[in-house]
């Protein structure tokens, strides 16, 4: 390892530790802060996580090789990923668990990514918070059971320090070297998640939501366990990277399960047998090869509408990959190095293989635990009622950051994911996108709309990685990370300057009133519906960051429904709810900000919030703006390609390469070829969303409160958030308490009553016992001492002093015996 | 310091103490709590010059004695400084073979040396005072002391018939400590009985209002089982030519001597046997119900004794004495216990959702982590054709994952058992739905509650998750549906255990009765608690601390097991 690089793995190290020193001395904040009036816990978290964005900064700078990003070549030279170890959890034999860290450009931007925006909301929450600054706060929400509201001393000093614990658990996440590390952090950020949205723990509210959010998340993390049992089993590490054990060198997951060259799937459906791979093993990656030919031309055409910057990367990688499967497609074998030599076993040669339906079982497992985590169908009903916390809690934890953690995860851990896999992924996704968006469009709580249009956007990102996009759904990542977080905010700052009212029927035209805030949330509505004036001036399109990446992400879909035209429904759901999602996010700020006060109180009392919270949005809106500028030849796409894994260029073929199950990845060329046309696709919607939005809620040309009469059925449906929590609560939690309830009546009634039974007939044979004892024994005994009594009462009378009466028994009885004794032996 | 010495110090200061407090006036209870505190705090220093002398290089049981001459097998003396030979190393020019030992220069055969002090006990029947230690018995040894100085703590505000309750408190110490360090059977089993009597009188007098009843089910559920180990006991005795000697059983057991074997008819019964026994102190279901019954008349001290140390010794059982003297029998029966430890893992999650007794919820929480220990165990795959052993890796694994699910369950639930203990004696309830508002009214006791009961929910970074996730993750291998059950207890231990802490910690107000008794922990009481905390932290953190220990003696007993088999 260069000094350099060593400087790099110190800087996220303690880019990461430090919010947990910070945590530790937080948490105490009750104890040695001098009041609850005091800011310094707060401010050391500040501090925290500000020196943690300026570590991971000087580390993004250090790492990517500069000249690669901006230069015309391929992105893959980028960065080298550095990976070691920290220290050891457990070694079984040659099996090793430990604390690792793997660090790509990926893993450099999550770092910059997070720790920027959770800077500019920790300051935010300085200011968002400050009504915990006191001795004697009054919660509103809480109604004690003589009447009165519930007052307790301030909590500023805790929010803060579970603040500190979440980051750094989430950089923790971020900075994992084995999916095994991933799913101790993931289990931590749960339990930060879980500490913030139940923050006001008086509000029953809120700890139920934290409950169900920490357990939802479980349920998730169950097929995520699952997951890594079989990796664990059939891999026998969990290691992303190459390593020693002994100084013998053992591939990592992404080495064993590398692809090799398919052969040609596409073009003549003809597969290479397990013999001939073998041959075949040595082929490097970049050689010449006819169907590279092929890619080629097609790239010349895609030339014209397409920077120069691009054609170079799809060039170097233009060939389909694959699993190393064999010919009854059953199993995948595993590779010792990149090259595809297989893992053999010393001893009986035979190679190395995990069940094709294990990879599945593993990948969708895995995926399990993402779909918890980034509320996904069927587990997003977690989501929206975590926005019983704070809202910066909302900002960082619920929008940007760790809800996103399940799209980082899905993205990661790209490699593992046959293409049944990601199909499934591309669905889940598809599922939750539209889902979600159909029920933002009839929230009226500003916080729920900006959760479902959470869900809806992480479902963006699912799809995206889903169709073999997986550069346009992390891309989609953090832009949506940073409008998001904006928004989020911005709504924070509406609702304090609203003093708590978060109902948008009630507020409107709060524009004039806290211009910054509407601005800025314009900023970020913009940059969420995608839209753009999509001609070039000054060479590049003038468009928010979110334009860029939900264009990429459709034109993947787009790329997709083309190479397998029976999922046609992953490129025209996606775009028609691209259409519902700048309607509901500009009806959300027409509501708001626009037209005329519907409460007078509500308006009255409104006021711009203070430069705490102000300059963040200012910050943010800076990012949502800038952040994606250049779009895919942009320095932020090309960090993403840096870390892509080798087998998305080309595109990837399912093991099926006939039939129904056929499942194609579109290469990078051919999600180029559709870009252009997706990208007016795309607009076209956004556009016709928001001016829908405009007519009914900014000029008003109908009546919103019509099409809810009319359409009552659908909009008591979508209101009641299709009724998830109705079914489950009827599908789970019912069953779940009605079984509980059958183990305790099951020990009382069965296992003890048989042993009160036992004990019981255990008790009667001793009374019988006793019976026995006292009836025939003792009666036995008491009869033969009777008779005996009897008998010596009787001879009692014999006894009569008289000496001459002795005499004569004693004659008597010597002439008797010598009797019996002639008599007996008359010899 | 002479090992025998030490050993026997360790099984019997708290003996000593016992006696000594026969010399305090009646009344002067204080001091008496202080002089059975200097007690145990000795007994606990002992233990960690125990973990001092223990070579952690040396997987088989210490101290390694040798024969001071030749010719007299019955003297002798302690190797000091040695070291197990490896394959291939080389000793004046001889090659040695893997096992030997190696001290001053010189090498021994293992029939040279002897393991564990020993000292004639009862001739007549070969009865011996056996002691000795390993990575197996050293962790748990010093949990013992550990959870034992905690709880004798936690015994201050005991007021009722002080001395008694001090002096079964130290005989059950005693009792534990013994049955820890025995390593013959006939021992072992006294050991195991002498804990049986004070346990039974601290619940029967100390105890809650259904003292009686709790006291005497506990009894004789233990005393079944005993009786079972006492008749596997026996035939094992017979059959080994009369020898109590747990490590020349376990030799027999594996095939080891020559002419010597238990039958494979005797090695299935024996097992049954010794696994009812064992499973009952577990307690694994269906032999539980003991436990939740015991654990809410017992008082908060003895209730982190059970749960901390009692229920280990089960686990202890069948590491040390079922599995290594009945291999076949364990084999045969891997599957069925797998089975009922993934039973009892959701079982118990189950029973506990449903308790609205605050230490019920506790003890049913116990019966659902030591199901954890049992899976952990009994995850041994073989071919049934050639007896080899599938994945061996997997299964020692499972095995380190359940010695550690033991230690880090004796911390979590002695601290859960605790947190109940602290709030019990300010209301005077348990009631789950008459809690509410701790939170605010005590914050400091909630946060280091919560803290704990993390630990019991399996956090990563506290204790409770290395020991399940370890055993979950090994289970694959074995059993694909098991494994899958045992991983369903995540989502139903978040369950209840988030359940409870919203009943008790949060919401506006407290809701039971005696809102004006509740003050904040006293500085004995948050001591306890940190230290708990900190040691669930610090195993969760690193739990490389006590897989170090434990390491090599596991990988013994695993190895030799998978040779007995083939």
């Amino acid at each position: 390892m260069t000094a350099e690089e060593s400087l790099i793995v110190k800087l996220l190290t303690a880019a990461w530790l430090l919010p947990l020193l910070g945590f530790a001395v937080e948490v105490f904040g009750g104890y040695w802060q001098k009041s609850r009036k005091s800011k310094a816990a707060a401010l050391m978290a500040v501090a925290c996580i500000g020196c943690g964005f300026v570590a991971s900064a000087s580390a993004l700078c250090l790492g990517i090789e500069w000249s690669a990003l901006l230069g015309e070549g391929t992105k893959h030279d980028v960065m080298e990923p550095i990976s070691g170890t920290f220290y050891l959890l457990g070694e079984f034999g040659p099996l090793v668990l430990s604390l690792d860290y793997y660090i790509d450009s990926l893993t450099l931007l999550m770092f910059t990514m997070v720790t920027l925006i959770a800077t500019c909301i920790h300051v935010f929450a300085l200011g968002y918070m400050s009504d915990e600054l006191t001795d004697d706060h009054v919660d509103h929400e809480v109604h004690l059971s003589d009447g009165g509201h519930f007052h307790r001393p301030g909590r500023f000093y805790r929010f803060f320090s579970f603040m500190s614990l979440f980051c750094f658990s989430m950089l923790g996440l971020v900075l994992a070297g084995n999916i095994f590390q991933v799913f101790v952090f993931w289990e931590l950020v749960g339990i930060c998640s879980y500490l913030l949205i139940g923050f006001y723990v008086e509000r029953k509210s809120a700890s139920t939501a934290a409950n169900k959010a920490f357990i939802v998340n479980r349920v998730g993390d169950f097929g995520f366990i699952i997951g890594l049992m079989v990796i664990w089993t059939s891999f026998g590490t969990f290691r992303f990277f190459d390593h020693e054990i002994d100084t013998k060198p053992v591939p990592g997951l992404f080495t064993m399960i590398s692809r090799v060259e398919a052969e040609d799937a596409h073009h003549d459906e003809k597969h290479k047998s397990s013999a001939e791979h073998e041959k075949d093993e040595e082929h490097p990656e970049g050689e010449e090869h006819p169907e590279g030919e092929e890619h080629h031309n097609g790239e010349e055409k895609a030339e014209e509408s397409h920077p120069a910057g691009e054609h170079a990367t799809a060039e170097h990688h233009a060939h389909t990959m694959q699993l190393d499967v064999d010919d009854a497609r059953s199993v995948v074998f595993l590779h010792k190095d990149n090259k595809g030599t297989r893992i053999a076993d010393p001893v009986t040669e035979t190679e190395k293989s995990i069940p094709y339906w294990l990879l599945i079982v593993a990948g969708v497992g895995v995926f399990a635990g993402c779909i918890g985590k980034s509320a996904q169908f069927p587990l997003q009903t977690w989501l929206p009622d975590a926005m019983e916390g704070p809202t910066p809690v909302s900002a960082l934890v619920h929008s940007a950051t760790m809800v996103a953690a399940g799209v980082y995860l899905a993205g990661r851990f790209y490699p593992m994911f046959a293409p049944e896999v990601l199909l499934v992924i591309a669905y889940i996704g598809c599922i939750t996108l539209f889902v979600a968006a159909t029920i933002a469009i009839v929230a009226t709580d500003i916080k729920r709309v900006l959760a479902y249009s959470t869900i809806s956007q992480l479902g963006y990102m699912m799809l995206g990685i889903g169709v073999g996009g997986w550069a346009a759904g992390l891309f989609h990542l953090i832009t949506h990370a940073f409008f998001k977080s904006l928004m989020f905010l911005a709504s924070g700052s509406v609702i304090v300057g609203c003093h708590h009212e978060q109902e948008m029927p009630k507020m409107g035209g709060l524009w004039r009133k806290m211009p910054v805030t509407a601005f800025t949330m314009l900023v970020g509505v913009i940059a969420i519906c995608g839209l753009a004036i999509p001609f070039s001036i000054f060479g590049a399109k003038i468009a928010f960051s979110g334009y860029h990446s939900k264009d990429a992400i459709v034109a993947s879909s787009l790329a997709f429904m083309n190479a397998n035209q029976i999922h046609f429904l992953l490129f025209f759901v996606p775009l028609v709810t691209a259409g519902i999602t700048a309607f509901y996010m500009f009806r959300l700020w027409f509501y708001t900000f626009a037209g005329t006060p519907r409460d007078k109180k509500v308006y009255d009392h409104a006021r711009e919030s203070p430069l705490v919270m102000t300059i963040p949005l200012i910050v943010l809106s800076f990012f949502a703006i800038f952040v994606a500028v250049g779009g895919e030849v942009g320095p932020l796409y090309g960090l993403l390609q840096g870390s892509e894994p080798v087998h998305v260029d080309g595109g990837a073929v399912s093991v099926a390469t006939e039939g129904a199950t056929a499942i194609t990845m579109p290469s990078r060329h051919a999600i180029h070829d559709v870009h252009g046309q997706a990208g007016w696709y795309a607009l076209i919607a956004a556009v016709s969303g928001a001016v829908f939005a405009y007519l009914l809620y900014g000029i008003r040309v109908i009546d919103p409160a019509d099409i809810k009469r009319n359409f009552s059925g659908v909009h008591t449906f979508l209101v009641e958030k299709w009724r998830f929590d109705d079914l489950y609560e009827v599908m789970f939690i019912k069953p779940v308490h009605v079984i509980a309830r059958w183990c305790t009546g099951f020990d009382r009634g069965y296992i003890d009553g048989l042993l009160h039974w036992l004990s019981r007939k255990t008790v009667d044979v001793s009374n019988w016992d006793r019976k026995f004892d006292e009836n025939v024994i003792d009666g036995l005994v008491n009869w033969i001492g009777k008779v005996v009594y009897k008998s010596g009462r009787s001879l009692r009378h014999l006894q009569t002093g008289l000496i001459r009466q002795y005499v004569m028994f004693i004659a008597l009885g010597v002439l008797a015996l010598f009797v019996l004794l002639f008599v007996m032996f008359p010899a | 310091m002479d090992s025998t010495t030490l050993l026997s110090l360790i099984i019997f200061t708290p003996t000593v103490g016992a006696l000594f407090l026969w010399a305090f006036d009646r009344k002067a209870e204080e001091s008496m709590r202080y002089c059975a505190l200097v007690f145990t705090t000795i007994t606990f220093v002992l233990t960690l010059f125990l973990l001092g002398e223990f070579d952690r290089d040396d997987p088989g049981i210490q101290p390694v004695l040798v024969q001071v001459n030749e010719s007299d097998a019955t003297e002798y003396e302690r190797l000091e400084a040695y070291h197990v030979a490896t394959e291939g190393e080389v000793l004046d020019g001889v090659k040695l073979t893997a096992g030997q030992i190696v001290s001053d220069g010189k090498a021994y055969d293992e029939s040279q040396i002897q393991r564990g002090v020993v000292h004639r006990w009862i001739g007549q029947w070969n009865i011996n005072y056996t002691l000795g230690y390993d990575g197996i018995s050293v962790p748990l040894v010093l949990l013992t002391s550990f959870v034992s100085l905690l709880s004798l703590l936690a015994a201050w505000n005991i007021k009722k018939h002080v001395r008694g309750f001090l002096i079964l408190f130290l005989l059950l110490e005693s009792g534990m400590l013994g049955v820890f360090l025995s390593l013959d059977f006939f021992l072992f089993y006294v050991f195991w009985e002498v804990m049986l009597l004070p346990m039974y009188f601290l619940i029967g007098i100390w105890g809650g209002p259904r003292k009686e009843y709790a006291a005497i089910k506990f009894f004789l559920y233990t005393l079944v089982g005993s009786v079972l180990m006492l008749i596997a006991m026996l035939m094992v005795y017979y059959d080994s030519g009369q020898s109590f000697d747990l490590q020349y059983l376990a030799r027999v057991g594996q095939g080891l001597e020559d002419g010597l074997s238990f039958s494979p008819t005797v090695q299935m019964a024996a097992f049954i046997l010794l696994f009812i026994g064992f499973a009952i102190k577990v307690p694994i279901f269906p032999f539980h119900t003991w436990l939740p019954d015991a654990h809410v008349e017992a008082p908060t001290p003895i209730s982190m004794i059970l749960a901390g140390v009692l229920l280990k010794m089960g686990g202890y059982g069948i590491l040390r004495i079922a599995f290594p003297l009945c291999p076949e029998g364990a084999a045969a029966a891997a599957w069925w216990l797998a089975l009922i430890g993934a039973v009892s893992i959701i079982y118990g999650a189950f029973a506990a959702m449903a308790q609205t007794d605050f230490k019920r919820l506790v003890a049913y929480s116990s019966v659902s982590h030591m199901g954890y220990v049992l899976l952990g165990i009994a995850v041994w795959k073989i071919n049934e054709d050639t007896g080899a052993t599938i994945g061996s890796e997997y299964w020692l694994m499972g095995m380190n994952g359940a010695m550690f699910q033991m230690l880090a369950h004796g911390v979590s639930s002695a601290g859960m058992f605790f947190m109940v203990g602290v709030i019990y004696d300010r209301v005077h309830h348990r009631d789950l739905n008459q809690f509410g508002g701790l939170m605010g009214l005590m914050p400091f006791y909630s946060g280091l509650a919560v803290g704990i009961f993390f630990a019991g929910l399996g956090l990563p970074g506290l204790c409770g998750f290395i020991g399940e996730v370890f055993v979950v993750l090994s289970t694959w291998n074995f059993s694909k549906p098991l494994a899958i059950v045992a991983a369903a207890g995540v989502i139903l231990t978040a369950g209840y255990i988030l359940w409870a802490i919203q009943r008790v910690f949060l919401g506006p107000e407290y809701k039971g009765p005696h809102k004006e008794d509740i003050t904040p922990m006293n500085g004995r009481e948050a001591s306890i608690a940190v230290v708990l905390l900190v040691f669930a932290i610090v195993l969760g953190v690193y739990p490389e601390s006590m897989f170090g220990l434990m390491r090599g003696s596991m990988k013994l007993l695993v190895d030799s097991l998978e040779i007995a088999m083939r």
